[in-house]
């Protein structure tokens, strides 16, 4: 074991009470995930997938358990807190797209790093390095409505590496895609776990785009299975 | 981007909605400062440092009721009393107005007058030929200007109140006092007129000092009781103070469509600002991904519906100030009103409302973005 550890998950569980019924949405769930990994969360509708990727990346929190990502716990945040560590070292790709419509390409991308001290420059220059990653550096003016929704989620993932977080996580990425827009967009998530070292984390229902994965785990009910 | 290119931006998403709410604002503070400008101008009476000095006698009866004319001697020897004149409101009607002439005419003894006007500057040498041309008059500088009138011409007016009418000729000019539009004429030239009916409108008095005027006013009132002409004597500003109470229901109006106004301003605002940040609930729910705190978010949203507000105040409050200043309203309001000037005080008061109505219009949906976890904000639909 000579790749460190990036996600230490122990004993995690997430309940939601409605009204007189508990949901478990997460039972027990101890999860190592290592640095570089390029890993898929596949599982039915309803098993947890979503709500384990939410606490991982610090939007939501846990009923009990342990979740230490890069040796930070992030149920020891407070909201400012958890806010501050996302725009460091979080990247979020969505299943749909989530860009800000009025926004061109590039300034989608900017935006996370309006709450850097980074100057004008340096953004953009990170700004342009992100998009070029991508395969957009041309479209850098364009809306979003202006793009396809392949291009549009590219602009997305750019905007999840520009802040150069170690770890990115992605709801159904090509869940809104065609198949090729879908390869592409897996081919670049691939890259950066490979080539950059990116920790991937990724939800998926299809197991073609699973195959992308450098390994693959299972929900089922709240519970890790294999 | 910067960030107020960021909030500038979504601020202008959409267009129409954006143009039409600064518009609703902007109109409703037009509006109010029209109102606050109307009402000041009815209300407040012109003051000057003389009008505390200066005593109004009238019969008790009724301001149309005239005084005998020998009640002078009695009034000229109460003590206190610096000077008297006689002080009638002719009230004509200048030829070339059609219905309504906007500035007063007095029948006054220019001698006696001249204490009284104390802060109207003539040059001496046209005082001179007024008080030695019986059929003389000296006339404010605002009405000359206004009829474009010098000295040596001619102003005819119709008797309303009178059953005569009268021709003067312009001896002199006068300028500095609070109200430099009234036309001063001689008594005598009245009374010869009406046939020297003996009588006057009012007394005109000076007080020897501010302090004892109400002392004065009281010796003037016991001076002519039990007698056939009973007079009410008052200072000029308490007088003031007495056309201005009838406006006092006005007043309450004015105040109330005020009111109302603001609180459908805060209406309007208020939902289109919710509306607006309704649509975006999702997109915050992003930025609070990306990292974007609460206070962030909350200063996003307030600097919009600041701005807006803002933005309303300024093309209102600010067009109105600047349209009264460009427009002639006397002459427009046939001299209703004078100054129509938007005060310091009433911009103060706009932008303030503005100020108020962006806090209020950005506080439900600052309270509901507080509420939402990304979570959730997530999952809502667009
Ligand atoms: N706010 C909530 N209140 C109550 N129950 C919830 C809430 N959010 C999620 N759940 C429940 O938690 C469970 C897991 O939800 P989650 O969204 O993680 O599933 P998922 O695996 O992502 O499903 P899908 O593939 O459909 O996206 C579900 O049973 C869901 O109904
Ligand atoms: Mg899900």
């Amino acid at each position: 074991m000579s790749v460190p550890n990036i996600v230490t998950i122990r004993e995690l569980s997430k309940e939601y009470r409605q009204g007189e019924i508990n949901v478990t949405a997460l039972n027990n769930v101890s999860l190592d995930i290592a640095q570089g990994e390029f890993l898929t969360l596949m599982g039915p509708s309803g098993s947890g997938k979503s709500t384990l990727l939410h606490i991982i990346a610090g939007i939501d929190r846990p009923t009990r358990g342990v979740c230490r990502v890069q040796d930070i716990d992030l149920t020891k945040l407070d909201e400012s807190g958890l806010a501050d560590w996302r725009n460091q070292n979080v990247g979020f790709v969505f299943q749909t797209f989530n860009l800000i419509p009025v926004l061109t390409a590039f300034e989608n991308v900017e935006l996370p790093l309006l709450l850097t001290r980074l100057n004008a420059k340096r953004r953009r220059e990170q700004v342009n390095t992100a998009l070029e990653l991508v395969g957009l550096a041309e479209r850098q003016k364009h809306l979003p409505r202006q793009l396809s929704g392949g291009q549009e989620q590219r602009v997305a993932i750019a905007r999840a590496l520009v802040t150069d977080p170690k770890l990115i996580v992605a709801d159904e990425p090509t869940g809104n895609l065609d198949s090729n827009s879908a390869q592409e967009v897996l081919g670049i998530l691939q890259m950066l776990s490979r080539q950059i070292g990116k920790t991937v984390i990724m939800v998926t229902h299809d197991p073609k785009a699973a195959a992308f994965g450098s390994r693959s785990i299972h929900l089922e009910k709240g519970e890790l299975t294999n | 981007m910067t960030t107020i290119g960021f909030i500038a931006r979504n601020a202008l998403r959409n267009k129409r909605r954006f143009i039409l709410s600064v518009s609703s604002v902007a109109m409703s503070l037009f509006l109010l400062v029209t109102l606050q400008v109307a009402l000041r101008e009815l209300t407040n009476p012109i003051n000057d440092e003389g009008s505390t000095l200066r005593i109004i006698v009238r019969n008790k009866v009724s301001l149309a009721q005239p005084l005998p004319a020998r009640q002078l001697a009695t009034i000229e020897r109460i003590p206190g009393v610096a000077a008297v004149t006689p002080f009638s409101y002719f009230g004509g009607l200048y030829k070339g107005d059609e219905k309504f002439t906007s500035f007063a005419q007095f029948a006054v003894d220019p001698v006696r007058a001249n204490e009284l006007l104390s802060d109207a500057k003539v040059p001496a040498e046209q005082m001179k030929a007024w008080v030695a041309d019986r059929t003389s008059a000296v006339v404010g500088k605002m009405t000359a200007e206004r009829y474009k009138l010098k000295i040596g011409d001619r102003m005819q007016f119709t008797g309303q109140i009178y059953p005569c009418d009268l021709e003067f000729k312009i001896a002199g000019i006068y300028e500095g006092t609070a109200d430099d539009r009234n036309v001063f004429f001689h008594h005598k030239y009245l009374d010869e007129s009406l046939g020297n009916p003996g009588t006057v409108g009012t007394w005109w008095v000076k007080a020897a000092s501010a302090e004892e005027a109400t002392l004065i006013t009281d010796r003037i009132n016991k001076a002519f009781a039990n007698t056939s002409a009973e007079v009410r004597a008052e200072t000029e500003r308490a007088f003031q103070l007495g056309f201005v109470s009838m406006w006092a229901n006005i007043k309450i109006l004015i105040g109330g469509i005020s009111v109302v106004v603001v609180f459908a301003l805060l209406l309007v605002t208020v939902s289109t600002m919710s509306m607006a940040i309704r649509e975006r609930f999702r997109e915050l729910a992003v930025l609070k991904a990306l990292g974007f705190r609460r206070r962030e978010l909350f200063a996003f949203i307030l600097a919009e519906s600041f701005g807006l507000a803002t933005l309303g105040a300024v093309f209102g409050a600010g067009g109105a100030w600047c349209l009264y200043r460009v427009l002639d309203m006397q002459t427009l309001s046939s001299g209703m009103f004078v100054m129509f000037e938007v005060t310091p005080q009433m911009m103060a008061l706009a932008f303030s409302i503005a100020a108020v109505l962006g806090l209020l219009s950005a506080a439900a949906p600052m309270i509901g973005v507080a509420r939402t976890s990304v979570v959730q904000g997530l999952k809502t639909l667009d």
